[in-house]
């Protein structure tokens, strides 16, 4: 082939290198460091009405009744609704829907809303609020999952006997052959406290309602702007056709915001009832009380192992105290269960699993959902159990790799598994053969080193609505100006997903970046997408872009050929120009050939859809459909700490953190992503803890539930291992969650290095490692007196 | 009730009447249109709505409008010149010291003011800097690096 | 956003202005840094009808030091009290303590006189209006009883200034403007153990500034045990002070704070003078400071937790001022 003129050449120069696998800054990173990103609570409404709400002050009761007259009459308030405006449940998953905007006949927890206002500014609102007035039979509450399985315990939800949101008992394998070949089992309990996404960004919504046409807009900072309209659209008793959603910049979300929420209905509502447009702002308190965190979790996990370390058999038992509403807790406890799998290879695993209702706010999906805290109690046994045998933690890793590509015994299909080598480079740059039990420590700080590793879900292979349609789309605008236009429904939450879709896009086309453009999230415009959670959008939504982007070109590479009369055969497309292979001094810019692509046809709306194929949704037996995903990505991580033995306070040093991510489309975002994974982790292994006393949050806020500063954050170091998917779009996996749920065990493997103890409840807090190392002095000095005595 | 307040944002003077009991924030949001100063907790927890105030950092959410008469105050809007990003916030961009962008210009502007007084600090001062700065997506560990490559330094 | 209630703002540029104008409105409060007032006015845990803001009043910025004494205004902040090479030197707790306050965009605003003054706190108080009235409120603001002990008829939320322990380890003291004049005091006696009303200072009289005697000899440091590393108060704070003379000590102070509701000396290390710090001299400090650390429910962290930690920050300092003036 002969090379293009000089000119060409710059352009193919100036498009090679800058798609797949480029450091490239946020595509939305300007807006960002200038402040002139507009969040919900930014966008212009000066007219809007103040929406505020009034919430439960019991933890469980019977609503008898809910008197607005007094409110409705004050001047300056335009709307009062109650839960008489909503009759339809909502809830994510279609099966288990039993939560309303507004509580009817019953409230389930401190905080629940029962009323909303809207007012023509906050004091009247809040005067509004005032004058509500409650009559009801207060209930039993329960606050504790044991409490709540109680036979006679007040059910919080109809037919639902000892509070049991959902059961889940399965087995794969032959358990008890697989301990009867053990030569060790050990079976230990762990506790992890329930915790908060605690996004920088509170709650916020606003709302149009058109009278004239009896159509809604609402922004919100949803992650899953799809399912806030469907909802909106169930509760409201409208048509989809009548509701615009819109999602602005929006300030993280970690799950808090994969479901609807209620304040999202809520403000529709008001908007309707005020016959305007309502503001609905909340406050970080109300963030906490919406809640969908991690939920408190007990862990009973039994494990065999060779003496060569290898794992016979798991058998775990998980006890969520899932709050007072169903959100998306069934998948919670599935989820805990199935992802005992993938990681290694185990021939047996039974799982019993109890999702309980309690009178707390309403637990969820957060980053690493369902997997993060089984994954602590089966990395913290597995390395105990190591320990007992005499075996290096890092060898009893390795002894139980799997070889992709393989299936699990539950059917969870891994194609491609990098982390062996995750583990060699942990291993290295820890110094973990040379330092590992020997770092010894100065003073009153005693030093440790400890890993652990982790795996999670490139997207659900299974959606949550089963619509028929593809999992993901993407449409690429092409018009008169030869600028294109990303259209996605992709909700970008700060993870990057815009930069992502851009960065595919730019490497099929191979155009400069200032051509493209991203517009996401308005349900009029951009296709529909099941939204931001499960880390499938690199891997489903990025495939759509793939496809899209092929499309295109397709029909990009046919319009050059037409302009230059060559065959299609004999066109090298350059991105920003194409040529003629056999006489390379005949080329064309872009511009040109948009121009011809659009004769006889006008814009280009180009399609590309992303679809898992069924083989990979599952197998059939019972149980087997649950965590199926085409990808996981693999992590192993080392941390260093220091345990101040007087004070028992952990500082974690260093973090080590190696990721099989296959390809790493941005390796700069990827690192963005497993820092704030391990750290989000580092969280909750050390400080964070939502805490309830008789149903009240006490820690509502951002002084008490400590989410670490920049002070005692430790340096994370990553490293990315690609191991290319063979169905990622470039081979890539996700790179998000898999982080957080190993560094929990990690940590406590390194102050167990450091103190010689094993602590088995999160947060490994400084009250809590006080009061253990305070227990094994007085053991030990009372040991020492018997022995005198002796 | 009201009273004419007069003070300097983001270089130009403004004067006009503004309610005693204002705080800052709600008065750069609410009334200038400066919404790049955010909110992210119920009052002084998290530093999202950091400015500067004659160059030192203040938080917007814990400070009365009316207290700052005649003073210079500074938000994320201003630091641009001619149109180009500062170097601060171009660092924070290309290395992506943001994620979500929501503690973004809160973290920038504690660590502008920390750059006008010590140009060329060290981890751990950049870290004391901004200690009152919570983020929930970086870990923190670009953010430092941001700072770093906006100070020249090395690490 | 939950709006500030109105009020009227007053801004007097004399001390004396600000004592005469809160003369004359009663439902007043000062204002400084305003970071402490202000979230609780949005909490709903003060609504002053006047607001004076004592900002613009130079006289109350000023270090001085003098031939005898060390002066600092009530206005100066905490990031220059931190920041300054003097007191760092010479008054080590001070400047330690007021770097431990918060994060340094509070410290930036936050003011001597404002520390020293915080309002007491308790999880059950340092709440919102929504939280507190679906708890009933308590003694402290609107309701009656004590949440923290069923039965009690005081309020025990906790003073969390880390300022107060260092001035009262370096026996300092504060300065009082009255409509009546001046006074001093000495700083452990500017607080009583009252959660509701933990200053001696009468409602008409205003902070104005505290004197630290000069002190040769002496070695100070102050430490506060915290979940993170930056923004929390103080689950323990203790400030040391001690006077080492050859193998002997001459003169050892220890004040603590967060453990009560207000700052207080340890008692009973009058004994430990002349006497080298041993074993047994570190076993005096232990239990004295246990004496003092009577923490109570008033934070979701353990108060056993509390009690315990003050002790070993006590001895801790205590070991390093030793072995740092030898």
């Amino acid at each position: 082939m002969n090379a293009p003129e000089t000119q060409v050449k710059e352009i193919a120069n100036a498009s090679a290198p800058h798609g797949v696998g480029a450091r490239r800054p946020l595509v939305d990173g300007v807006e960002k460091v200038t402040g002139t990103a507009r969040y919900t609570a930014d966008l212009p409404a000066d007219n809007a009405l103040v929406g505020l709400l009034l919430r439960s002050p019991y933890a469980h009761a019977e609503l008898l009744e809910v008197d607005i007259s007094e409110a409705l009459a004050l001047p300056g308030v335009r709307a009062v609704i109650t839960g008489d405006e909503c009759d339809m449940p909502y809830g994510v998953i279609p099966i288990a829907q039993n939560e309303f905007p507004l509580a009817r006949d019953k409230v389930r927890y401190i905080g629940d809303p029962i009323a909303a206002v809207a007012a023509v500014d906050e004091a009247t609102a809040r005067l509004a609020i005032s004058r509500i007035r409650l009559k009801v039979r207060e209930l039993p509450a329960y606050f504790k999952a044991a409490d709540a399985r109680q036979a006679d315990a007040v059910q919080l939800h109809e037919k639902k006997q000892g509070n049991i949101e959902r059961e889940v008992h399965n087995e794969f394998g032959d358990v008890a052959a697989g301990f009867a070949a053990a030569d060790l089992v050990r079976e230990e309990t762990y506790e992890c406290a329930e915790v908060h996404h605690a996004m920088m960004e509170p709650n916020a919504a606003l709302a149009a309602w058109d009278t004239e046409r009896g159509h809604l807009t609402l922004w919100s900072v949803t992650q899953v702007p799809y399912y806030v309209h469907l909802t909106l659209a169930r509760c409201m008793k409208m048509e989809a056709a009548h509701i615009r959603v819109i999602k602005p910049f929006s300030g993280g979300g970690f799950g808090h915001r994969t479901e609807c929420l209620n304040f999202e209905v809520i403000c529709g509502m008001l908007a309707r009832a005020a016959r305007g447009t309502v503001r609905l702002a909340q406050t970080r308190e109300e963030s906490f009380l919406a809640h969908r965190g991690r939920p408190e979790s007990q862990m009973r996990i039994k494990l065999g192992l060779k003496r060569d370390g290898s794992i016979t058999a798991c058998q775990a038992e998980v006890v969520q105290r899932g709050g007072a509403y169903g959100g998306y807790g069934l998948v919670t406890i599935l989820y805990a269960g199935a992802l005992i799998n993938g990681l290694y290879d185990i021939p047996a695993v039974k799982y019993d699993g109890y999702r309980v209702y309690t009178n707390t706010p309403a637990c969820g999906a957060m980053r690493g959902h369902g997997t993060v805290t089984i994954r602590f109690a089966f990395e913290s046994l597995l390395d105990s159990m190591a320990g007992e045998l005499g075996l290096d933690q890092i060898a009893v890793r390795r002894r139980n790799l799997l070889k992709a590509p393989t299936e699990t015994i539950n059917g969870l299909r891994v194609t491609s598994y990098g982390l062996g080598e995750c583990i060699d480079w942990v291993e290295d740059v820890s110094g973990w053969a040379a330092r590992k039990g020997k770092l010894g420590g100065s003073g009153n700080v005693r030093k440790g080193l400890g890993m652990a590793c982790s795996h999670f879900v490139s997207g659900s292979a299974k959606p949550v609505h089963w619509s028929g349609e593809p999992h993901a789309v993407i449409v690429l605008k092409l018009d008169f100006d030869a600028a294109v236009t990303i259209l996605t429904g992709a909700s970008d939450i700060g993870q990057g997903s815009s930069t992502v879709v851009t960065q595919i896009v730019a490497e099929v086309l191979g155009i400069d970046y200032h051509r493209i453009r991203v517009v996401a999230n308005d349900s009029a415009v951009t296709p529909k997408d099941n939204g931001s959670y499960s880390s499938r959008v690199t891997y489903m939504v990025g495939n759509a872009a793939l496809d899209a982007a092929e499309n295109l070109k397709r029909l990009l590479v046919t319009a050059a050929a037409r302009r230059l009369k060559v065959e299609e055969s004999d066109v090298i497309w350059y991105g920003e120009a194409a040529a003629v292979a056999s006489d390379p001094e005949r080329h064309i810019p872009f511009a040109e050939i948009a121009e011809e692509a659009l004769v006889g046809t006008g814009t280009l709306n180009v399609k590309g859809t992303f679809t898992c194929p069924p083989e990979f949704q599952g197998g059939k037996q019972r149980g087997g459909a649950v965590g199926s995903s085409m990808g996981f990505s693999y992590v192993a991580q080392a941390a260093e700490v220091s345990v101040d033995m007087d004070l028992g306070i952990v500082t974690v040093d260093k973090v080590w953190a190696a990721i099989d991510c296959g390809r790493a489309i941005n390796p700069m975002a990827v690192e963005g992503q497993v820092q704030g994974a391990v750290w989000m982790g580092l969280g909750q292994t050390l400080c964070e803890e939502t805490i309830y006393e008789n149903g009240r949050h006490m820690v509502p806020n951002m002084l008490d539930y400590r989410v670490p500063t920049i002070v005692e954050s430790p340096d994370i170091e990553v490293h990315i291992v690609e191991s290319m998917d063979p169905n990622g779009p470039f081979g890539a996996k996700e790179a998000s969650e898999g982080p957080l749920s190993g560094i929990m065990s990690a940590v406590a493997a390194a102050v167990e290095d450091a103190t010689g103890l094993r602590v088995r409840a999160l947060p490994i807090s400084p009250p809590r490692v006080f009061a253990a190392l305070q227990e094994a002095r007085n053991e030990a000095a009372a040991a020492a007196t018997n022995e005198e005595q002796a | 009730m009201k009273r004419i307040l007069g003070l300097w944002i983001n270089g130009r003077w403004r004067e006009e009447a503004v309610a005693e009991n204002a705080l800052l924030l709600d008065y750069l949001r609410d009334g200038l249109g400066l919404t790049g100063t955010k909110q992210g907790c119920d009052g002084g927890e998290c530093g999202a709505c950091t400015v500067l105030v004659d160059s030192e950092p203040r938080l917007a959410c814990s400070t009365l409008a009316h207290s700052l008469a005649g003073r210079r105050v500074e938000t994320v809007e201003g630091l641009a010149t001619d149109g180009n990003i500062s170097p601060l916030q171009r660092a924070f961009h290309e290395k992506l010291g943001t994620q979500c962008g929501f503690c973004t210009p809160g973290m920038i502007m504690a660590a502008e003011g920390l750059l006008r007084k010590n140009p060329h600090p060290g981890r751990d001062e950049i870290c004391g800097a901004l200690a009152g700065n919570l983020c929930r997506c970086t870990g923190y560990v670009k953010i430092i690096e941001s700072v770093e490559a906006a100070a020249g330094a090395s690490t | 956003m939950s709006a500030l209630p109105d009020f009227q703002l007053l801004r007097p540029t004399t001390a004396a202005d600000a004592v005469a104008m809160r003369a004359a409105n009663a439902a007043s409060r000062y204002i400084a840094g305003g970071t402490d007032l202000l979230p609780n006015i949005r909490r709903g845990l003060a609504e002053p009808g006047v607001v004076i803001d004592l900002g613009g009043i130079a006289e109350l910025a000023h270090i001085d030091f003098g031939t005898d004494a060390l002066r600092i205004g009530a206005g100066t902040t905490l990031a220059a009290i931190a920041g300054d090479a003097t007191i760092r030197a010479r008054y080590t707790a001070l400047a330690e303590a007021a770097e431990a306050v918060a994060g340094p965009t509070h410290r930036a605003a936050a003011t001597l006189g404002g520390n020293l003054c915080l309002d007491t706190r308790c999880v059950y108080y340092n709440q919102s209006e929504f939280w507190r009235e679906s708890n009933d409120y308590c003694m402290k603001l609107k309701g009656e009883g004590c949440r923290v002990a069923k039965k009690s008829k005081r309020c025990y939320a906790a003073f969390s200034g880390d300022v107060a322990p260092a001035l009262i380890a370096l026996a300092a003291e504060i300065e009082i403007l009255g409509p009546k004049g001046s006074r001093r005091v000495a700083s452990a006696d500017f607080y009583r153990d009252d959660g509701m009303a933990w200053l001696t200072l009468a409602p008409d009289e205003l902070l104005v500034g505290v004197h630290v005697p000069l002190h040769e000899g002496w070695t100070s440091a102050y430490e506060k045990v915290r979940v993170r590393g930056a923004i929390d108060f103080p689950l323990a704070g203790v400030a040391v002070a001690l006077k080492r003379k050859g193998n002997a000590i001459d003169d050892l102070r220890i004040a603590c704070t967060g453990v009560a509701s207000r700052p207080l000396a340890v008692d009973g290390l009058a004994e430990l003078k002349g006497k080298p710090l041993d074993a047994a001299a570190l076993a005096v400090i232990t239990a004295q400071t246990e004496i003092a650390a009577g923490a109570m429910r008033t934070t979701v962290v353990d108060m056993l937790y509390r009690r315990g930690v003050a002790p070993v920050l006590a001895r801790r300092i205590t070991e390093r001022l030793w072995n740092s003036a030898a």
